[in-house]
């Protein structure tokens, strides 16, 4: 709530309370309080305790009712007291007025930290939903920290935590950190990231943010050497001071992509200079951003794109590029788009046309960059050799695909075979990624789908299955041109400075 | 360090409850901090005129200056290219007569040449604090609302990146003639305009529009700041 200055002129450092996050990201041990005792219980801390266990947790779980009982072929402990070892870290899904003493209870038996996933607090907006958060905080102020209430928890693939309700998340490990107030934002990129290939190092979605939020998860990641990319969702932030220091230090060590929510164009209200009805949420935020070193996203899939390119190319811009690709309108849009991101696409020197031209079909085909194949058949030996050839021009320093392979459904259907048994997609992700070992620069695949209709699921799943041939391989898969092109921007931006 | 005289100004104007400075006491705050403004002098009293002209010479800008009043083009009470001692004379008695009892007096002015008009500002946010901003200014701020913010306290990397953020940049180069702005002294002033902000807690918001390139140099030739009230 903090905007203050200090009274020198300079703002105010925020300092943290020793945290292990180890024990809390990577726990031995987890307590979840508020199973169900009945088999059949629906509730947040049964549904929790079924995701983890079906992620494959590895550690101990103990189950706490006051009850007792067996759920899933575990004991269920009447308190947290009865818990026969050391605890780690804590799932609380009990009723929001037992909270406090079940967190209590997991501080005294020296549990790191614990998320609260019941709701019922400050965002009630009722005296006793705040005062109920004000104990939560008192209880972590003496040393557990809490992430939450009112949040869907912490997902991390490598040790098995997972969000609710994600008993199908993704256990591969990978350099994208993201936090968010927001646990549906938090599930459906967990989600989303599983397909596109996002791979995560942890997941934070903290709800209300009694105690560990924004600016403190920041701080955190910036040094942990498991994340090499940061992606945050943001709805609001409690200190400006704070998050703003923080986002500027996390960015000089690796990329933050930032989607801010909720910004609204109009300044405040009955003022009387120009300057402050001019400032409105969107354009100070778009600033602050902006001097912190931030990426700055405008939608879920734009930050999805971004992850997904920071994650898999290398740490540096691209300022030349090719793209090949054959059978659409390629050329000028490829073009356009890429002049609207500052990114060049040069024409190849006339020896390296003439070699890449010479295995394209003709008429029909153009070697200049972008390489236009002709059609969408050109075989995957042949594309490798026109990425080897435009390679070698030193001004492309990253290579687009683009595959439209939805045509090979007209002639799947002349031959009477399924689609993904006619199209080459897997002798085309090895021939990329031959490519890539060979030239040491970055080829992005693109697989445009027109056809989405319900008679044309086959060609959804081929797509399916070309992107993951192709991520297996290490490329990464936009669906369009645009999107890869933004993605690369954002990249250039962060390593090669701002574009003019 | 607080800047003392600044300080005085701004701590006049609150025990006097009022919400805004006049245009002449906006200007010493900004020259405490080494901001270039107009060469100016207040004139209450006709008696005054004579030495008035001594130093801002001719041609002149002459202005109602009230803390009291806001929008002096629209009431007429701004004189522009003054050009000798009986243009002065009649200036000053219609702004007087303009001002309608308000209190205050005349800002005798050097009139600033330039054809490039920029905007520097000062604004509150409440998540983020003082943020300065940046842009195009005299009529076309309003109009195109090219302008950028940084929040305070600005680096000198930040304010040189609002001067490239802007669309019209390539005001500020050499062109049609015009010599290349002065981008460090414009970074000061941004730095500088931060700075008042985060010194002062009871400084609301700041307009310097405009802020005339004389040739390559900077200057600020209206300015309004308001105080929390």
């Amino acid at each position: 709530m903090s905007s203050g200055t200090g009274k020198s002129g300079s703002r105010k450092r925020a300092v943290y309370p020793p945290t292990d996050y180890e024990r809390i990201f990577h726990p031995q041990a987890i307590a979840i309080i508020g199973v169900s005792a009945d088999e059949n219980g629906v509730g947040f801390g049964t549904g929790m305790l079924r995701a983890i266990m079906m992620m494959g947790f590895e550690g101990k779980i103990y189950p706490v009712n006051p009850k007792g009982g067996t759920i899933a072929g575990l004991e269920i402990y009447r308190q947290v007291e009865d818990i026969p070892g050391p605890v780690d870290f804590a799932v609380i899904a009990v009723n929001a007025r037992y909270v406090p003493d079940a967190l209590e209870a997991c501080r005294k038996i020296g549990v790191a930290g614990a998320e609260i996933l019941s709701s019922g607090f400050s965002e009630l907006g009722t005296k006793e939903g705040r005062e109920l958060e004000r104990r939560i905080q008192d209880i972590a102020a003496r040393g557990i920290r809490v992430v939450g209430p009112n949040c869907f928890g912490i997902y991390c693939p490598a040790s098995g935590l997972t969000l609710l309700p994600g008993p199908d998340l993704s256990r591969e490990t990978g350099p994208v950190a993201f936090v968010a107030q927001s646990g549906g934002m938090s599930i459906d990129l967990a989600h989303a990231g599983k397909w596109l290939g996002v791979r995560f190092s942890k997941m934070v979605s903290f709800g209300n943010g009694a105690d560990l939020r924004e600016a403190e998860l920041l701080h955190y990641l910036a040094d942990d050497p498991e994340t090499r990319v940061i992606s945050m969702y943001i709805e609001g932030i409690k200190d400006g001071d704070a998050f703003f220091s923080e986002l500027k230090a996390a960015a000089a060590k690796k990329p933050v992509i930032v989607y801010k929510g909720g910004l609204s164009a109009a300044g405040a209200r009955s003022v009387a200079s120009h300057t402050a009805s001019m400032g409105g949420s969107r354009v100070i935020w778009h600033s602050v951003l902006r001097q912190a070193g931030a990426v700055q996203v405008n939608d879920t899939e734009e930050m999805a794109q971004a992850n997904l390119a920071f994650a898999t190319l290398p740490p540096k811009a691209f300022r030349g590029i090719s793209i090949v690709g054959g059978g659409g309108a390629i050329g000028v849009t490829a073009c356009d788009t890429a002049e609207t991101y500052g990114i060049e696409i040069p024409a190849l020197p006339p020896e390296l046309q003439e070699r890449i031209g010479s295995v394209l079909p003709k008429p029909g085909s153009s070697a200049i960059n972008p390489i236009d194949v002709a059609n969408p058949f050109v075989g995957p030996e042949a594309l490798k050799e026109v990425l080897l050839g435009a390679a070698e021009d030193e001004r492309v320093e990253l290579q687009i695909l683009v595959s439209l392979l939805f045509h090979y459904k007209g002639l799947a259907r002349a031959f009477g075979r399924p689609v993904t048994e006619v199209t080459p997609y897997r002798e085309l992700a090895q021939c990329v990624r031959d490519v890539v070992a060979k030239t040491g620069k970055p080829v992005i695949a693109v697989l445009p789908n027109m056809t989405r209709g319900v008679d044309s699921m086959d060609v959804t799943e081929l797509i399916a299955l070309t992107r993951r041939e192709y991520l297996s391989c290490g490329i990464p898969v936009f669906d369009e041109l645009h999107d890869a092109i933004r993605a690369i921007s954002h990249v250039n931006n962060y390593y090669g400075g701002r574009i003019k | 360090m607080k800047n003392e005289k600044a300080a005085k100004i701004i701590e006049k104007a609150l025990k006097q409850g009022r919400k805004t400075l006049s245009e002449y006491e906006a200007k010493q705050v900004l020259a405490a901090y080494g901001i270039p403004i107009t060469k100016e002098v207040l004139v209450k009293d006709k008696d005054q005129i004579e030495k008035g002209i001594n130093k801002i010479g001719f041609p002149m800008v002459m202005k109602g200056c009230s803390a009291e009043i806001a929008h002096k083009t629209e009431k007429g009470l701004i004189h522009v290219d003054v050009r000798n001692a009986t243009e002065v004379k009649k200036a000053f008695r219609d702004i007087m007569k303009g001002m309608e009892g308000f209190k205050g007096g005349v800002l005798m002015q050097e009139m600033i040449k330039g054809r490039r008009e920029l905007v520097i500002g000062l604004t509150r946010d409440p998540q983020f604090g003082p943020c300065v901003m940046f842009g195009l200014g005299g009529i076309f701020t309003e109009i195109l609302r090219d302008v950028c913010f940084r929040r305070a306290p600005l680096e000198l990397r930040d304010a040189m990146d609002m001067m490239q953020e802007i669309k019209g940049h390539k005001i500020l180069a050499a062109v049609r003639g015009m010599e290349a702005a002065d981008t460090d002294l414009l970074a000061q002033m941004l730095i500088s305009v931060g700075q008042i902000g985060l010194d002062f807690d009871d400084v609301m918001e700041i307009d310097l529009n405009p802020v005339i390139l004389a040739g390559a140099k900077p200057v600020v030739v209206d300015a309004l700041i308001v105080l929390k009230g």
